[in-house]
Protein backbone atom coordinates (compact mmCIF):
# COMPACT_ATOMS: atom_id res chain seq x y z
CA UNK A 1 0.00 0.00 0.00
CA UNK A 2 1.36 3.47 -0.72
CA UNK A 3 1.39 5.83 2.02
CA UNK A 4 -0.83 8.93 1.64
CA UNK A 5 0.14 10.72 4.95
CA UNK A 6 0.58 14.07 5.63
CA UNK A 7 -0.09 15.18 1.62
CA UNK A 8 -0.79 18.52 3.33
CA UNK A 9 0.68 21.54 1.86
CA UNK A 10 0.88 24.48 4.48
CA UNK A 11 0.45 28.37 2.99
CA UNK A 12 2.58 30.76 3.29
CA UNK A 13 1.53 33.56 6.82
CA UNK A 14 2.38 36.24 4.15
CA UNK A 15 -0.17 36.83 1.53
CA UNK A 16 2.51 38.69 -1.12
CA UNK A 17 4.56 35.36 -0.71
CA UNK A 18 1.41 33.01 -1.04
CA UNK A 19 0.13 35.23 -4.47
CA UNK A 20 3.88 34.86 -5.73
CA UNK A 21 3.97 31.25 -4.81
CA UNK A 22 0.32 30.53 -6.82
CA UNK A 23 2.14 32.73 -9.94
CA UNK A 24 5.36 30.70 -9.66
CA UNK A 25 2.66 27.66 -9.80
CA UNK A 26 0.39 28.83 -12.87
CA UNK A 27 3.61 29.67 -14.87
CA UNK A 28 5.26 25.85 -14.46
CA UNK A 29 1.76 24.27 -15.54
CA UNK A 30 0.92 26.70 -18.50
CA UNK A 31 4.81 25.54 -19.49
CA UNK A 32 4.17 22.17 -18.83
CA UNK A 33 1.38 22.34 -21.12
CA UNK A 34 2.54 24.44 -23.39
CA UNK A 35 -0.21 27.21 -23.86
CA UNK A 36 0.24 30.55 -25.76
CA UNK A 37 2.04 32.68 -23.78
CA UNK A 38 0.54 35.71 -25.33
CA UNK A 39 -1.97 36.33 -22.92
CA UNK A 40 0.70 36.22 -19.99
CA UNK A 41 2.07 39.05 -17.76
CA UNK A 42 6.12 40.25 -17.79
CA UNK A 43 6.25 37.85 -14.30
CA UNK A 44 4.73 34.95 -15.85
CA UNK A 45 6.94 34.97 -18.76
CA UNK A 46 10.11 34.74 -16.65
CA UNK A 47 9.10 31.89 -14.63
CA UNK A 48 8.36 30.16 -18.24
CA UNK A 49 11.42 30.59 -19.26
CA UNK A 50 12.46 29.27 -15.86
CA UNK A 51 9.98 26.45 -16.11
CA UNK A 52 11.46 25.63 -19.98
CA UNK A 53 15.20 25.55 -18.95
CA UNK A 54 14.55 23.42 -15.71
CA UNK A 55 13.03 20.89 -17.55
CA UNK A 56 16.11 20.74 -20.06
CA UNK A 57 17.55 17.44 -19.71
CA UNK A 58 21.03 17.44 -17.73
CA UNK A 59 24.12 17.78 -20.29
CA UNK A 60 25.65 14.82 -19.18
CA UNK A 61 24.59 10.93 -18.70
CA UNK A 62 25.20 7.97 -17.66
CA UNK A 63 26.48 5.33 -19.75
CA UNK A 64 24.16 3.69 -22.29
CA UNK A 65 25.35 0.37 -20.89
CA UNK A 66 25.09 1.30 -17.16
CA UNK A 67 22.41 -0.81 -16.39
CA UNK A 68 24.00 -4.12 -17.51
CA UNK A 69 27.37 -3.15 -16.35
CA UNK A 70 26.03 -2.71 -11.77
CA UNK A 71 23.42 -5.87 -12.89
CA UNK A 72 27.24 -7.60 -13.96
CA UNK A 73 28.87 -6.39 -10.86
CA UNK A 74 26.04 -7.63 -8.51
CA UNK A 75 26.07 -11.25 -10.43
CA UNK A 76 29.30 -11.55 -9.70
CA UNK A 77 29.41 -11.11 -6.10
CA UNK A 78 26.03 -12.42 -4.70
CA UNK A 79 25.96 -11.95 -1.44
CA UNK A 80 23.18 -9.57 -0.74
CA UNK A 81 21.59 -11.79 3.19
CA UNK A 82 25.16 -13.55 3.93
CA UNK A 83 27.89 -11.33 4.24
CA UNK A 84 31.43 -12.43 4.36
CA UNK A 85 31.64 -11.23 8.13
CA UNK A 86 28.19 -13.22 8.80
CA UNK A 87 29.67 -16.37 7.67
CA UNK A 88 33.20 -16.17 9.66
CA UNK A 89 30.92 -15.56 13.09
CA UNK A 90 28.74 -18.24 12.16
CA UNK A 91 32.25 -20.43 11.58
CA UNK A 92 33.73 -18.61 14.77
CA UNK A 93 30.78 -19.44 16.84
CA UNK A 94 30.27 -23.20 15.77
CA UNK A 95 34.19 -23.82 16.97
CA UNK A 96 33.72 -22.27 20.02
CA UNK A 97 30.79 -24.47 20.87
CA UNK A 98 32.18 -27.78 19.66
CA UNK A 99 34.75 -26.57 22.12
CA UNK A 100 33.00 -25.95 25.16
CA UNK A 101 30.81 -29.53 24.62
CA UNK A 102 34.11 -31.12 24.36
CA UNK A 103 35.40 -29.55 27.88
CA UNK A 104 32.24 -30.45 29.30
CA UNK A 105 32.55 -34.25 28.52
CA UNK A 106 35.99 -34.36 29.44
CA UNK A 107 35.06 -32.56 32.67
CA UNK A 108 32.29 -34.94 33.49
CA UNK A 109 34.64 -37.49 32.58
CA UNK A 110 36.58 -37.17 35.10
CA UNK A 111 34.12 -35.74 37.85
CA UNK A 112 31.06 -36.90 36.80
CA UNK A 113 31.55 -40.03 39.58
CA UNK A 114 31.85 -37.94 42.50
CA UNK A 115 29.45 -35.14 41.63
CA UNK A 116 26.56 -38.20 41.25
CA UNK A 117 27.24 -39.69 44.27
CA UNK A 118 25.57 -36.79 46.65
CA UNK A 119 22.81 -36.60 43.93
CA UNK A 120 22.11 -39.99 44.27
CA UNK A 121 22.00 -40.02 48.09
CA UNK A 122 19.32 -37.33 48.01
CA UNK A 123 17.13 -39.24 45.70
CA UNK A 124 14.08 -40.85 47.93
CA UNK A 125 14.08 -44.65 47.06
CA UNK A 126 11.46 -45.51 43.68
CA UNK A 127 10.75 -48.91 43.08
CA UNK A 128 11.78 -49.74 39.70
CA UNK A 129 8.74 -49.58 37.37
CA UNK A 130 8.19 -45.70 38.50
CA UNK A 131 12.27 -45.09 38.19
CA UNK A 132 11.70 -46.56 34.14
CA UNK A 133 9.10 -44.43 34.01
CA UNK A 134 9.98 -41.08 35.27
CA UNK A 135 13.19 -42.07 32.88
CA UNK A 136 10.82 -42.25 29.65
CA UNK A 137 8.97 -38.73 31.00
CA UNK A 138 11.73 -37.43 31.32
CA UNK A 139 12.85 -38.58 27.68
CA UNK A 140 9.72 -37.44 26.15
CA UNK A 141 10.46 -33.73 27.47
CA UNK A 142 13.82 -33.83 25.61
CA UNK A 143 12.71 -35.05 22.71
CA UNK A 144 9.99 -32.42 22.16
CA UNK A 145 12.51 -29.76 23.23
CA UNK A 146 14.94 -30.90 21.13
CA UNK A 147 12.31 -31.08 18.01
CA UNK A 148 11.48 -27.85 18.87
CA UNK A 149 15.12 -26.15 18.15
CA UNK A 150 15.40 -27.94 15.06
CA UNK A 151 12.29 -27.24 13.58
CA UNK A 152 13.24 -24.73 10.69
CA UNK A 153 13.15 -21.03 11.83
CA UNK A 154 10.65 -18.35 9.94
CA UNK A 155 11.78 -16.72 7.40
CA UNK A 156 13.15 -13.67 8.06
CA UNK A 157 13.81 -11.33 4.62
CA UNK A 158 10.91 -9.23 3.80
CA UNK A 159 7.85 -10.59 2.34
CA UNK A 160 5.05 -8.08 0.39
CA UNK A 161 2.63 -7.29 3.12
CA UNK B 1 -2.55 4.94 -10.56
CA UNK B 2 -0.63 4.11 -7.73
CA UNK B 3 -2.41 0.28 -7.04
CA UNK B 4 -1.05 0.33 -10.66
CA UNK B 5 2.48 1.39 -9.70
CA UNK B 6 2.21 -0.60 -6.07
CA UNK B 7 1.44 -3.81 -8.24
CA UNK B 8 4.50 -2.96 -10.86
CA UNK B 9 6.64 -2.54 -7.89
CA UNK B 10 5.78 -5.28 -6.09
CA UNK B 11 6.21 -7.89 -8.77
CA UNK B 12 10.04 -6.36 -9.81
CA UNK B 13 11.18 -6.80 -5.99
CA UNK B 14 10.05 -10.02 -5.80
CA UNK B 15 11.84 -10.77 -9.15
CA UNK B 16 14.42 -9.33 -7.97
CA UNK B 17 14.54 -11.14 -4.63
CA UNK B 18 14.13 -14.32 -6.28
CA UNK B 19 17.12 -13.50 -8.61
CA UNK B 20 15.38 -13.88 -12.04
CA UNK B 21 17.62 -13.41 -14.83
CA UNK B 22 17.21 -9.81 -16.08
CA UNK B 23 15.25 -8.14 -12.99
CA UNK B 24 17.40 -6.48 -10.95
CA UNK B 25 18.77 -5.03 -14.65
CA UNK B 26 15.27 -3.56 -15.22
CA UNK B 27 15.10 -2.04 -11.76
CA UNK B 28 18.54 -0.53 -12.47
CA UNK B 29 17.28 0.75 -16.22
CA UNK B 30 14.30 2.40 -14.63
CA UNK B 31 15.49 3.82 -11.82
CA UNK B 32 18.60 5.77 -13.15
CA UNK B 33 17.39 8.41 -14.61
CA UNK B 34 15.94 9.64 -11.06
CA UNK B 35 19.10 8.79 -9.39
CA UNK B 36 21.25 10.72 -12.09
CA UNK B 37 19.68 13.68 -11.34
CA UNK B 38 19.09 13.65 -7.65
CA UNK B 39 23.05 12.89 -7.30
CA UNK B 40 24.36 15.01 -9.90
CA UNK B 41 22.30 18.18 -8.92
CA UNK B 42 23.41 17.73 -5.36
CA UNK B 43 27.43 16.64 -6.36
CA UNK B 44 27.67 18.20 -9.95
CA UNK B 45 30.83 16.50 -10.66
CA UNK B 46 29.99 14.21 -13.46
CA UNK B 47 32.35 11.55 -12.33
CA UNK B 48 31.86 11.68 -8.79
CA UNK B 49 27.67 11.59 -9.98
CA UNK B 50 28.82 7.89 -11.72
CA UNK B 51 30.55 6.19 -9.21
CA UNK B 52 27.68 7.36 -6.41
CA UNK B 53 24.81 6.37 -8.77
CA UNK B 54 26.57 2.89 -8.62
CA UNK B 55 27.26 2.71 -5.19
CA UNK B 56 23.43 3.56 -5.00
CA UNK B 57 22.35 0.45 -7.01
CA UNK B 58 24.66 -1.82 -4.81
CA UNK B 59 23.00 -0.20 -1.56
CA UNK B 60 19.93 -0.97 -3.28
CA UNK B 61 20.39 -4.81 -4.12
CA UNK B 62 21.89 -5.57 -0.64
CA UNK B 63 19.10 -4.15 0.80
CA UNK B 64 16.04 -4.07 -0.94
CA UNK B 65 15.06 -7.00 1.06
CA UNK B 66 14.20 -4.51 3.47
CA UNK B 67 11.92 -2.10 1.46
CA UNK B 68 8.06 -2.58 2.93
CA UNK B 69 6.25 -0.97 -0.12
CA UNK B 70 5.39 1.65 2.54
CA UNK B 71 6.20 4.21 -0.33
CA UNK B 72 6.59 3.67 -4.13
CA UNK B 73 9.76 2.11 -5.32
CA UNK B 74 11.02 5.19 -6.83
CA UNK B 75 10.64 7.24 -3.59
CA UNK B 76 12.97 4.87 -1.97
CA UNK B 77 15.89 4.27 -4.58
CA UNK B 78 15.36 7.83 -5.03
CA UNK B 79 16.10 8.53 -0.76
CA UNK B 80 18.98 6.15 -0.98
CA UNK B 81 20.31 8.24 -3.93
CA UNK B 82 19.67 11.14 -1.76
CA UNK B 83 21.33 10.21 1.05
CA UNK B 84 24.67 8.41 -0.60
CA UNK B 85 25.02 11.63 -2.09
CA UNK B 86 24.31 14.29 1.28
CA UNK B 87 27.07 12.04 2.68
CA UNK B 88 29.62 12.40 -0.12
CA UNK B 89 28.72 16.49 0.17
CA UNK B 90 29.07 16.32 3.96
CA UNK B 91 32.44 14.43 3.57
CA UNK B 92 33.53 16.78 1.66
CA UNK B 93 32.23 19.84 4.15
CA UNK B 94 30.05 21.02 1.37
CA UNK B 95 26.94 23.19 2.62
CA UNK B 96 24.11 21.93 1.09
CA UNK B 97 21.88 25.03 2.02
CA UNK B 98 22.43 28.55 1.85
CA UNK B 99 22.72 29.55 5.58
CA UNK B 100 23.50 33.20 4.93
CA UNK B 101 20.44 34.00 3.12
CA UNK B 102 20.58 35.09 -0.85
CA UNK B 103 22.15 38.52 -0.04
CA UNK B 104 19.99 39.77 -2.92
CA UNK B 105 17.10 42.14 -3.23
CA UNK B 106 14.16 40.35 -3.31
CA UNK B 107 12.60 40.74 -6.87
CA UNK B 108 9.04 40.43 -5.67
CA UNK B 109 8.23 43.94 -5.86
CA UNK B 110 10.53 44.55 -9.18
CA UNK B 111 8.89 43.17 -11.80
CA UNK B 112 10.46 44.63 -15.27
CA UNK B 113 7.68 45.10 -18.10
CA UNK B 114 7.89 44.00 -21.89
CA UNK B 115 9.65 40.45 -21.50
CA UNK B 116 9.49 38.56 -24.65
CA UNK B 117 9.62 35.02 -23.79
CA UNK B 118 10.42 33.54 -27.26
CA UNK B 119 13.01 35.60 -27.85
CA UNK B 120 14.41 35.51 -23.94
CA UNK B 121 14.70 31.74 -25.25
CA UNK B 122 16.02 31.84 -28.65
CA UNK B 123 18.87 34.33 -26.74
CA UNK B 124 22.05 32.16 -26.31
CA UNK B 125 23.59 34.84 -23.56
CA UNK B 126 20.14 34.62 -21.39
CA UNK B 127 20.16 31.32 -21.69
CA UNK B 128 23.88 30.54 -20.29
CA UNK B 129 22.86 33.42 -17.68
CA UNK B 130 19.68 31.01 -16.45
CA UNK B 131 21.97 27.86 -16.61
CA UNK B 132 25.26 29.54 -14.50
CA UNK B 133 22.43 30.95 -12.22
CA UNK B 134 20.59 27.69 -11.46
CA UNK B 135 24.47 26.36 -10.80
CA UNK B 136 25.23 28.69 -8.55
CA UNK B 137 22.39 27.89 -6.09
CA UNK B 138 22.92 25.45 -3.22
CA UNK B 139 22.71 22.10 -3.71
CA UNK B 140 19.95 21.09 -2.00
CA UNK B 141 17.73 23.99 -3.76
CA UNK B 142 19.09 22.59 -7.61
CA UNK B 143 17.92 19.15 -6.57
CA UNK B 144 14.72 20.16 -5.29
CA UNK B 145 14.04 22.58 -8.22
CA UNK B 146 15.09 19.86 -10.64
CA UNK B 147 12.87 16.63 -9.34
CA UNK B 148 9.51 19.23 -9.59
CA UNK B 149 10.49 20.20 -12.94
CA UNK B 150 12.26 17.46 -14.87
CA UNK B 151 11.45 14.50 -12.37
CA UNK B 152 7.62 16.21 -11.82
CA UNK B 153 7.37 14.78 -8.60
CA UNK B 154 4.90 16.46 -6.17
CA UNK B 155 6.00 18.18 -3.40
CA UNK B 156 4.95 15.23 -0.94
CA UNK B 157 7.11 12.97 -3.02
CA UNK B 158 9.97 14.89 -3.01
CA UNK B 159 9.57 14.98 0.61
CA UNK B 160 9.77 11.24 0.98
CA UNK B 161 12.72 11.31 -1.01
CA UNK B 162 14.69 13.86 0.85
CA UNK B 163 12.84 13.15 4.54
CA UNK B 164 12.16 17.36 4.44
CA UNK B 165 8.99 18.52 5.23
CA UNK B 166 6.49 19.51 3.17
CA UNK B 167 6.59 23.31 4.32
CA UNK B 168 10.29 23.53 3.63
CA UNK B 169 10.66 21.92 0.16
CA UNK B 170 7.46 24.24 -0.60
CA UNK B 171 9.94 27.29 0.76
CA UNK B 172 12.90 26.61 -0.96
CA UNK B 173 11.33 25.81 -4.24
CA UNK B 174 9.87 29.68 -3.68
CA UNK B 175 12.80 30.60 -2.49
CA UNK B 176 14.92 29.69 -5.63
CA UNK B 177 12.77 30.47 -8.05
CA UNK B 178 12.35 34.11 -7.01
CA UNK B 179 16.27 33.99 -6.95
CA UNK B 180 16.20 32.78 -10.66
CA UNK B 181 13.51 35.29 -11.29
CA UNK B 182 15.81 38.04 -10.12
CA UNK B 183 18.28 36.63 -12.14
CA UNK B 184 16.18 37.26 -15.16
CA UNK B 185 15.32 41.05 -14.55
CA UNK B 186 17.43 43.40 -16.78
CA UNK B 187 21.06 43.47 -15.22
CA UNK B 188 20.80 47.42 -14.61
CA UNK B 189 17.84 46.71 -12.17
CA UNK B 190 17.82 46.69 -8.65
CA UNK B 191 17.31 43.25 -8.51
CA UNK B 192 19.34 41.86 -11.16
Amino acid sequence: MIQHIDDHIPSFDDATHEREWLAQERAMQRERLQLDPAGDDARSRRYRLLARTLREPLPDALPADFARQVAARVAAAPTRQVTPGGRFESALLLALGGALVLAAGIVTVIYGRTWLQPFGELLPAFPASTLGWLLALGGCLAASWLLGHWQPAPRTTATPS
Amino acid sequence: MDDIRSSHDRELVDAVLADRPGAFERLVREHQGLCWHIILRMVRNPEDARELCQDTFLRVHQCLHQYRHESALKSWIGRVAYTIALRHLEHRRIPIVDNGGDGEASPLENVGDGFDLEAACADEETHRHLHEAIAQLPPLQRTLLTLYYLEEATIPEIARITGLANGTIKSHLFRSRLRLRGALEPRTGVAA
